[in-house]
């Protein structure tokens, strides 16, 4: 069954924090398959709200048991601004940090949301920052998705306090790929303190407020959190952004700028750091390897300590800039600190490779990423790692997958006898807006109805 | 200043430009380096003065005395061009001015879990310094800092990365240059 291999390894003596106010998002894994719904809703009326909160409550899922990861979840964020109107007190408004405060869009300097990612070509309800609530129902099979959306929706039918904004279906089968048509999300960080029991090889877990708010990160670092202590604790921040993936572009660009299919299936490889399987290149650096792409106890059980000059992976592919994994470093950065545990969902359908010609549809992906540190996080990772190079010793190359290009579009790929240099990259997957989401404690959102 | 004065001071300065200064093709423009200070292409700087503990001056000159120029941790980070420690006022206070490559807020918890030892030795001699791990140094920084009023980089585009990459390049052509023009006997 497909699902066993995503069942990671639970000991209950390593558990030493509080899953049971845990929202279960955080530490449950995308199940495979997957069935879902996000939605998102504007707050009419904050008394209304409130009530609505009260009911949903008690289907808001919790992390105890996310290593079985059975059923259907249901997740529930604020936004800053959600929070402002459903009436939080203002001393507890000013502890949320400046960046969630100001919302993703006004962020766009800090963001490097430049260029044709600028905030200004959004989609409106993330330009003009409307949303209050972001909500997400997943589940491993359509039947419990069914239900557990019918009994969602159900909760607020009769009640005018919550306007529904937009909602979206998404699903994807047996095989996890993003519209590129590669496997995607196979590698999340672990959080110390879960339970999770790491096989020998694989990276020691990360502290866990690095990802939950209350608790010492890298570091042995408690970083402030929201107050009072009932709302901050147990919580955590979630990045989304939707991206529009322009596969077509992608295509003709690999089919330009190599000699057969072989070499371009090379080229797009490098370029992400893995083959369409999955199969890193560390571990398969001349082809792709099916069976070790499918297999997850090795498609992820590697490091580029050995690829010292990036001939495998290069420094500048989206997998080794977002994960360096043991790369030289060039700047002085501790890995373990910009990490996130992403939650993506894909939209749309797979293009394949032999298609160069753009059909207008909508397809790419909704990043949903989760850190305690959210908002620095992607920052960082925006500014530092995949809209400049100096981290990579590659002057100011961008991240060829997730970059927001400029005039230049250089891809540098180490290679014998001589490192080869392609120009002319086009931003591949373009930003369509996106939002900051406080994720609550079980016992905050409670907190929060009672207001 | 008068508007007659400000064109006159204008002319002066295009006149001395172009019969004393020379063009490099470079940009060397400036914008803000965040919430304080200057950047010219890929260089930014800071600039802070802040009082020192007692002892403080005596602990700093003591340290880079030991070091005489080597500082390693300095060289770990990977993004400083130089960096100055000026004492002033009977070494009561101190200066504190550095050239770098990009952000440093972005980093503060890089060097929270990676150098604090080094940044507290340092900067714990300077009063009121929070401790490299606590949240609120960033903001002691900031409260430190003073926007510089005229900044100027030589070579603005390139980053200390640069240009160690193209020593190590340059070294190697040059090698290849003279092993080609040996003169076997």
């Amino acid at each position: 069954m497909a699902l066993d291999f995503l069942k990671r390894i639970f000991n209950p003596n390593n558990v030493t924090i509080a899953l049971d106010d845990i929202q279960a998002l955080i530490l449950r894994s995308r199940p495979v398959p997957y069935y879902g719904t996000v939605a998102v809703f504007e707050i009419n009326d904050a008394t209304q709200a409130k009530l609505i909160l009260k009911e949903l409550l008690p289907i808001i899922t919790s992390a105890k048991d996310w290593h079985k990861n059975e059923g259907a979840s249901v997740t529930l964020t604020f936004t800053y601004k959600g929070l402002e109107k459903i009436g939080l007190p203002k001393d507890s408004l000013d502890s949320f940090p400046e960046a969630f405060r100001e919302g993703m869009a006004k962020r766009a300097p800090f963001l490097n949301d430049v260029g044709v990612n600028d905030p200004k070509y959004w989609e409106k309800d993330f330009k003009n920052a409307t949303i209050h609530i972001a909500a997400a129902v997943i589940a491993n099979s359509e039947e419990h998705w069914k239900t557990k959306l019918q009994e969602f929706r159900a909760k607020f039918s009769n009640n005018k306090g919550l306007k529904l904004l937009k909602s979206h279906d998404f699903g994807a089968t047996e095989e996890v790929k993003n519209v590129f048509g590669f496997r995607d999300g196979i590698s999340n960080p672990e959080i110390e303190g879960s339970g999770i029991d790491t096989p020998p090889g694989f990276d020691r877990p990360l502290k866990t407020g690095e990802f939950v708010l209350g608790y010492p990160g890298e570091g042995d670092i408690t970083k402030p959190y929201p107050q009072p202590d009932i709302l901050g604790k147990n919580g955590s921040f979630l990045i989304f952004r939707k991206y529009q993936s322009q596969v077509a572009d992608f295509n003709k660009y690999i089919q330009e700028n190599s000699r057969n299919p072989q070499e371009g299936e090379l080229l797009a490889a490098k370029m992400v750091g893995r083959w369409r399987s999955g199969a890193p290149l560390v571990l398969s650096p001349d082809k792709d390897d099916k069976e070790l792409g499918d297999d997850p106890h090795k498609n992820n059980a590697f490091s580029f300590k050995n690829d010292e000059f990036g001939k495998k992976c290069p420094f500048s592919s989206h997998i080794r800039r977002m994960n360096p994994r043991d790369s030289k470093t060039f700047v002085l950065e501790d890995e373990r600190l910009h990490r996130i545990i992403r939650r993506s969902v894909t939209f749309g359908d797979i293009v394949p490779p032999d298609v160069t010609k753009d059909d207008g549809k909508e397809r790419g992906q909704y990043f949903m990423g989760i850190s305690a540190n959210a908002m620095g996080t992607l920052e960082f990772l925006q500014k530092q790692w995949a809209n400049d190079g100096n981290s990579q010793n590659l002057g100011t190359e961008k991240d060829p997958m997730i970059g927001v290009q400029d005039s230049e579009g250089l891809f540098t790929m180490p290679a014998d006898p001589l490192v080869k240099r392609y120009r002319g990259l086009q931003t591949f997957n373009i930003v369509k807006g996106g939002e900051y989401c406080f994720i609550p404690s079980l016992s905050a959102l409670r907190w929060i109805s009672e207001l | 200043m008068s508007v007659l004065d400000n064109i006159k001071l204008t002319a002066e300065l295009v006149k001395a430009n172009f019969s004393e200064g020379i063009d490099d093709g470079y940009d060397h423009s400036t914008t803000s380096a965040g919430k304080k200070g200057l950047r010219s292409g890929r260089v930014s700087e800071l600039t802070a003065i802040a009082n020192l503990k007692p002892g403080g001056a005596e602990n700093l000159k003591k340290i880079m005395e030991i070091a005489n120029g080597n500082l390693k941790g300095a060289t770990k980070v990977g993004t400083l061009h130089d960096l100055r420690i000026v004492l002033l006022d009977n070494d009561t206070k101190i200066l504190f001015c550095t050239a770098y490559d990009g952000d440093w807020d972005a980093y503060i918890d890089d060097f929270a879990t990676k150098i604090p030892q080094l940044m507290d030795i340092i900067f714990g001699n300077v009063e009121g310094w929070p401790g490299i791990k606590d949240p609120s140094v960033k903001q002691f920084i900031l409260d430190h800092q003073i926007t510089a009023t005229g900044w100027y980089v030589g070579v603005p585009h390139l980053t200390v990365n640069d240009v160690r990459r193209n020593d190590k390049i340059i070294t190697g052509l040059n090698k290849v240059i003279d092993d080609a023009n040996k003169i076997e006997k």
